[in-house]
């Protein structure tokens, strides 16, 4: 569930820290979705919530907080020159005080502006649990997973509707003895390449990852590559092959074309990455630094990026979220609107977002 | 340890006083059940606002009973008691008797996500209604889980009495204990036993939670299965001495 904002000022759409940024409340089910048009069958789930709290079906509305984290790369973001490199902002924090919404704030913001978003809504999931690991066909020592790279690609496809057609690739692609595309031809015809055949969806994306750094760096376009739990792509993966020998995440085919899409050579847009210790692999519960998450590789390999620390709730924010959740009736309990249980709920979740979302949900 | 661990701090010495009094009376019973605490230990308070008010604002007694405790003995309070304005007696009874293996941490997260599952079914069900409907919908999980396991008690029930050989269902009435906990025992055990495979325990709770509030389902069922049982065997009502 997503956490709305106090009404003390009126509702003024400037992005003041504490206003409300209030999302289109009929047709866009996912955040990533910035137009307000009538949305698609399909809804890419932007972050990683399960469909039972989704916050759409309870509130009817999907409402984020603006807290200064978000703010800060907003301005930073305003203010990209997009001759220099790309700038990679890291967004680090304990669990659970919402680094992924901030990511989800600044791609809205960045769809707003018509930027091309890139997003992985969670890196982790593509070093474990793997069901088909197939061996690339690009490159022999490299792995494939079709499964992982087609539902990236139908998100890809649902938020990024209106450029693919505008894109044209720069280089003739061969699948295979019958197929292939032609230089010039959108990048759609790529992407429903990579729907339809599923054995040749991680070369689709990879093609797609290629082909929007070079489109970047001539100009055409602004480029947001956006990646939740940036730390699976350095680390250790749960992923084997048959014959039970452990697979290196630069073997996997995703992995490997991610982690160029993350280095700063390219220019024309920028990269905000979260670090994640939710669902990260061998990393223990307390790590949240980024040279505890990254490990001395991913941090080698990131350096240079700006940090931006998002914290626990400090009281006004806290104050918000409360006043939010009491207006939309969601507090049910009778002591919960009182001032024992605002102190209580303030105690037993120390203003930890993530905390008191879960209190408040069976209270 | 304790007597009986019971939701109230109070009543905890009732029983262990009512029971003490049956043992000085009838010789022959002895305690097989009883407390390592003598009579001189104070039951532990959880009002936090009886220790904050201030020296002035205290009566007579008050203080005669802060001076009192100071030099006095108190029990150690139970891992289960709290001073926290959301603890529920109801709720509390309920977790522990979903508990398998004592693990609590368990029962409460199941207990926490099963009123989550019912706030958010009647979150959709009010946005989905017309206004005349959403002004019916009840949306607080505490009243739907109190409601519905008001709605479960049975208002009398069976007891086997041995008579001439033969064990009788002799209809009884219940104690109103006796009655929290069948609903209660009922509603977790058809949870537990009739759900399709791989459903989570939260998921049908809920479920049932919400036929139960509206009167309806396998556990309002049992409930009048054991009223008819009871009506059936009205004739060996005499059977009953107390």
């Amino acid at each position: 569930m997503l956490k709305g904002v106090r009404k003390l000022i009126p509702r003024v759409h400037k992005l003041d820290p504490g206003c409300l940024l209030r999302m289109s409340t009929q047709a866009p089910r996912s955040i990533t979705t910035h137009s307000d048009d009538q949305l698609p069958v399909q809804r890419p789930r932007a972050i990683c919530r399960t469909p039972e709290s989704d916050p759409v079906k309870t509130f009817g509305e999907a409402c984020l907080m603006v807290r200064k984290p978000a703010l800060e790369l907003l301005q930073y973001l305003k203010n990209t020159n997009f001759t220099h490199p790309a700038v990679r902002y890291l967004l680090y924090g304990e669990k659970g005080t919402g680094k992924t919404l901030s990511l989800c704030h600044v791609i809205h913001f960045c769809a707003k502006h018509n930027w091309l978003t890139l997003h992985v809504p969670d890196a982790h999931l593509w070093v474990k649990n793997c069901r088909e690991l197939l061996r690339s066909t690009y490159n022999k020592q490299r792995l494939d997973q079709p499964l992982e790279a087609s539902t990236w690609l139908r998100r890809f496809k649902t938020t990024n509707e209106h450029f693919l057609s505008q894109i044209k690739v720069e280089e003739k692609y061969i699948w295979n003895k019958r197929e292939s595309t032609e230089k010039g031809s959108p990048l759609g015809e790529v992407v429903e390449q990579g729907l339809m055949r599923v054995r040749n969806a991680t070369d689709a994306v990879g093609i797609v990852l290629k082909e929007l750094k070079r489109q970047s760096c001539l100009g055409r376009l602004q480029l947001l590559v956006a990646v939740d739990g940036v730390n699976a792509l350095w680390g250790r993966t749960t992923l084997q092959r048959e014959d039970k020998s452990p697979v290196a995440p630069e073997e996997l085919a995703l992995v490997h074309n991610l982690r160029k899409m993350v280095d700063n050579d390219w220019h024309g847009g920028a990269i905000v990455l979260t670090l994640s210790q939710t669902g990260s692999l061998f990393k223990p519960q307390t790590a949240y630094l980024p040279h505890e998450l990254l490990g001395k590789e991913g941090f080698d390999a990131l350096d240079p990026f700006v940090p931006i620390l998002v914290s626990n709730y400090n009281p006004k924010e806290f104050e918000s979220s409360f006043q939010y959740y009491l207006e939309n009736n969601w507090l049910q309990h009778e002591k919960a609107p009182t001032e024992e249980g605002k102190k209580e709920l303030l105690f037993l979740s120390n203003s930890n977002p993530g905390q008191l979302e879960r209190l408040c949900a069976y209270l | 340890m304790a007597a009986r661990t019971v939701w109230a701090a109070g009543r905890c010495s009732e029983q262990a006083g009512a029971v003490n009094r049956a043992v000085r009376r009838l010789p022959g019973l002895t305690q097989v059940r009883w407390s390592r605490y003598g009579p001189e230990f104070r039951d532990p308070l959880t009002d936090k606002g009886h220790c904050r008010k201030p020296a002035a604002e205290l009566t007579e007694e008050e203080k005669y009973d802060q001076d009192l405790g100071k030099t006095q003995l108190i029990k150690a309070a139970p891992a289960a008691q709290t001073c926290s304005a959301f603890a529920d007696p109801v709720i509390s009874k309920s977790t522990n008797m979903m508990m398998k293996g004592g693990s609590k941490v368990l029962a409460r997260s199941l207990m926490a996500q099963t009123l989550e599952a019912v706030e958010r079914k009647q979150f959709e069900k009010y946005h989905a209604a017309s206004a005349e409907e959403q002004a019916t919908i009840e949306r607080n999980p505490y009243t739907i889980f109190h409601q519905a396991l008001k709605n479960c008690e049975p208002v009398i029930g069976l007891v086997p009495i041995l008579k001439g050989g033969h064990f009788y269902q002799v209809p009884v009435p219940l104690s109103d204990r006796r009655r929290r906990f069948l609903a209660m025992k009922w509603m977790i055990k058809d949870c537990r036993e009739n759900k399709p495979r791989r459903t989570l325990m939260p998921e049908k709770l809920s479920y049932e939670l919400l036929e139960a509030f509206a009167n309806k389902g396998p556990v309002i069922k049992r409930k009048h299965d054991m009223h008819k049982m009871a009506e059936a065997n009205r004739a060996l009502a005499h059977y009953r001495w107390w």
